[in-house]
């Protein structure tokens, strides 16, 4: 049996649990190409209008699925761990893009809620099993494994593994097919990707001393080239960059200690969890909060860590994105932002950082 | 300038460009940082035509004696300026005008700038510029609007700004988006509104947006300077400082400061390179035939619109793909192109 899943929204980010989830039980996984220009304006056409891009991008998806899949996958994820939820447009998943699925396609779904505990997760999954015709003792075993591909996913990353290192890893696991039929399209859109998000800056000039960058996002936003106008790679270009994946748990906790009253959007916490600490290290040079028209959570958290970095005379801009945004803009913003970090006191040296942990 | 490799003399010139939707700006900087030249000319959709013109006007000017030690260029075009003049510095029209700002009033602390297409702000502490915003995707208030509606009401669009100064009672208008505020101001014309008072109505409902949109969070601190095209417009000017609260100062090459902080980054650029390293393609450009073609690359399923630029049939540059498939195979001979494709 193979299931279609959508390159796109939670694939950025919980990926490597439904890999091994459905590894486990012996299910097939089919990752949507990367996206590109076909996928987005299939997109634009299937989904709400007043929806924000990652959603459009997901309806993108959806709708370039070929009908030779039997299933596609979409999980309704509502909290992914405790006292928190994710952002309302994540919960109107999967109904809210049902309509870009093409016709005569299956769609699974499955509710994930840790708000409610484990055991709840456990009894939803089962549910997805019986579906599946996967008994509760598979479904157990291939919960552990989700959570285990999860944790290492998680821990890559930390350890400084580039998302697209990380997710190929995964991706060959869940499907033993991906190594064997390649299409040439496919060659082509996978060495762009990667060239495009991270490897970018293998093809520099490394004489030039180079900034730290935090880039502060969704993964659907971070790591999603073509939506994003690769910005990964127009960055590495010039800096050296450090993302949210790259902090911590605990440093997250710590770092929003301080907050009137707790964020309840686990994205949210991360994002501005990850972006305080960044914006009191001495090491970074400056943050960058990337963001996409219509995001509800990020109008509240790139506001409130806009505060803390200038508090902490760091420089920070926000990037927004819609499907409608140009590339000079963007190149714009960007060549100013490193420009202004490099003006500043002639860049990046050692006598700067010291003053900087002074007036702190 | 520290070092002081280059040593220019009467006739040698640091040129910066600076080609935006509206406008294309032309300097002449001189070895004693003042302006020998500035043009302002319309874009009129033809960049690279304005362009060669502009140099053409120059060459008159200053006589072929002159020689050009240094280009740079900024503005949305910036890249396609380049390629036409080779520049030595291709820079983003933030740091450009910051550059020019800091440079004809060294303790500038905000920068408004308000150009055709686009807004901006920057923040500068210090001589260094530590906060930016420029307008989104929405046009309204920018000088693009102001035109508009000028040449709705039937006045040239150098008078709109005196005109504006005369009003006694400003009218409210809104602000928010240009169709709302077309609208807003027809009706205060119907209800018999005097012109005058429509019109600083306009400017301060600009302003509004401007410092909602563009300067929201923001540390405005004086001195302040207005430059841009719209700086030329008194009403404005006079709205910005009602506002605010503080004198704005207009430099004296306001329109022109982005392509004045252009000619200052080629000068900083060629004085740390030495001083025969210029890539300028000569004067004699006015009189070349370029050429810019673009096609759909069918190499993936982006289908990448690719643009390129011919001199006499040799290609010079292209760009517009994502993957580097067209642009990289030629972006050595061009080289110094920052944020190509």
């Amino acid at each position: 049996m193979k299931i279609g899943f959508p390159r796109a929204i939670f694939y950025f980010d919980t990926f490597p649990f439904w890999a091994g989830y459905f590894e486990a039980l012996g299910i097939e996984l089919q990752v949507s190409l990367p996206t590109n220009r076909a996928i987005l304006e299939k997109g634009l056409k299937k989904a709400s209008d007043d929806t924000c891009l990652p959603i459009k991008i997901l309806s993108g998806h959806l709708a370039s699925f070929s009908p030779d899949i039997e299933a596609v996958f979409l999980p309704r994820m509502v909290s992914i761990e405790e006292k928190t939820y994710l952002c309302p447009k994540i919960l109107g998943l999967p109904e809210s893009v049902l309509a870009a699925v093409p016709d005569g396609l299956r769609v699974l779904t499955v509710t994930v809620n840790w708000r409610e505990g484990k055991a709840q997760v456990q009894k939803s999954l089962e549910k997805l099993g019986a579906e599946l015709n996967k008994s509760k003792s598979e479904v157990r075993v291939a919960f552990a494994r989700a959570q285990e591909y999860q944790r290492e996913y998680e821990e890559m990353r930390r350890a400084g593994r580039t998302f697209v290192e990380s997710m190929e890893h995964f991706e060959s696991l869940s499907s033993s097919a991906a190594k064997t039929q390649p299409t040439a399209q496919l060659e082509i859109a996978r060495d762009d990707s990667v060239r495009g998000s991270e490897e970018g800056s293998t093809r520099l000039p490394h004489s030039e001393r180079r900034p730290t960058i935090a880039l502060i996002g969704h993964p659907y936003l971070t790591y999603e080239s073509y939506g994003n106008l690769n910005l990964l790679a127009k960055l590495k270009a010039k800096a050296k960059l450090v993302f949210m994946e790259n902090v911590e748990q605990v440093q997250i906790e710590d770092n929003l200690k301080d907050l009137r009253k707790p964020l309840f959007w686990s994205q949210g916490k991360r994002l501005l969890g990850a972006g305080h600490s960044y914006a009191a290290n001495t090491y970074v040079d400056g943050v960058i909060y990337l963001s996409c028209f219509g995001c509800g959570t990020d109008s509240m958290t790139q506001d409130m860590l806009a505060r803390r970095a200038r508090a902490n005379h760091k420089p920070y801009m926000v990037l927004t994105l819609d499907e409608h945004s140009g590339e000079a803009g963007l190149i714009t913003r960007v060549e100013a932002f490193l420009d202004m970090i490099e003006r500043k006191g002639n860049g990046f040296a050692p006598h700067v950082r010291v003053k900087d942990a002074k007036s702190q | 300038m520290k070092g002081s490799v280059v040593l220019p003399t009467q006739n040698r010139y640091f040129l910066g460009v600076d080609v935006g939707s509206v406008s294309t700006n032309l300097v002449l900087l001189r070895w004693d940082n003042q302006v020998e030249q500035a043009l302002y000319l319309r874009t009129q959709g033809r960049p690279m035509h304005t362009v060669q013109e502009g140099i053409k006007i120059l060459r008159e000017q200053i006589g072929s004696e002159a020689e050009i030690i240094g280009v740079g260029t900024t503005g949305s075009a910036r890249q396609l300026a380049a390629t036409l003049v080779g520049a030595d510095v291709v820079k983003n029209e933030i740091t450009a005008h910051a550059v020019a700002a800091s440079r004809a009033h060294p303790g500038v602390q905000t920068i408004l700038e308000i150009g055709g297409q686009d807004s901006k702000i920057i923040i500068v502490r210090d001589g260094v510029v530590v906060d930016f915003a420029m307008n989104t995707v929405c046009a309204a208030g920018t000088g693009s609007f102001l035109d508009q509606q000028a040449s709705r009401l039937g006045i040239p669009i150098e008078e709109f700004g005196p005109l504006a100064v005369q009003a006694e009672h400003p009218v409210r208008i809104a602000g928010r988006c240009s169709v709302f505020a077309e609208s807003d101001m027809i009706h205060k014309q119907q209800l018999g509104h005097p012109l005058p008072d429509i019109l600083a109505g306009l400017c301060q409902a600009m302003v509004r947006n401007y410092l909602n949109n563009v300067g929201k969070n923001k540390e405005i601190r004086g001195p302040i300077l207005f430059q841009g095209g719209v700086a030329a417009n008194p009403g404005i000017r006079q709205a910005f400082e009602q506002e605010l609260g503080q004198e704005i100062i207009v430099p004296e090459h306001f329109a022109v400061m982005g392509a004045l902080g252009a000619a200052f980054l080629a000068q900083e650029k060629v004085s740390a390179l030495g001083q025969d390293h210029t890539r300028f393609r000569g004067l004699q450009l006015a009189e070349s035939n370029f050429q810019a073609r673009s096609f759909d690359c069918n190499g993936c399923a982006n289908h990448c619109e690719v643009v390129e630029i011919l001199q006499e049939k040799e290609t010079l540059a292209r760009w517009g793909d994502r993957c580097g498939k067209w642009s990289a195979t030629i972006r050595e001979r061009v080289g110094n192109v920052e944020g190509g494709a």
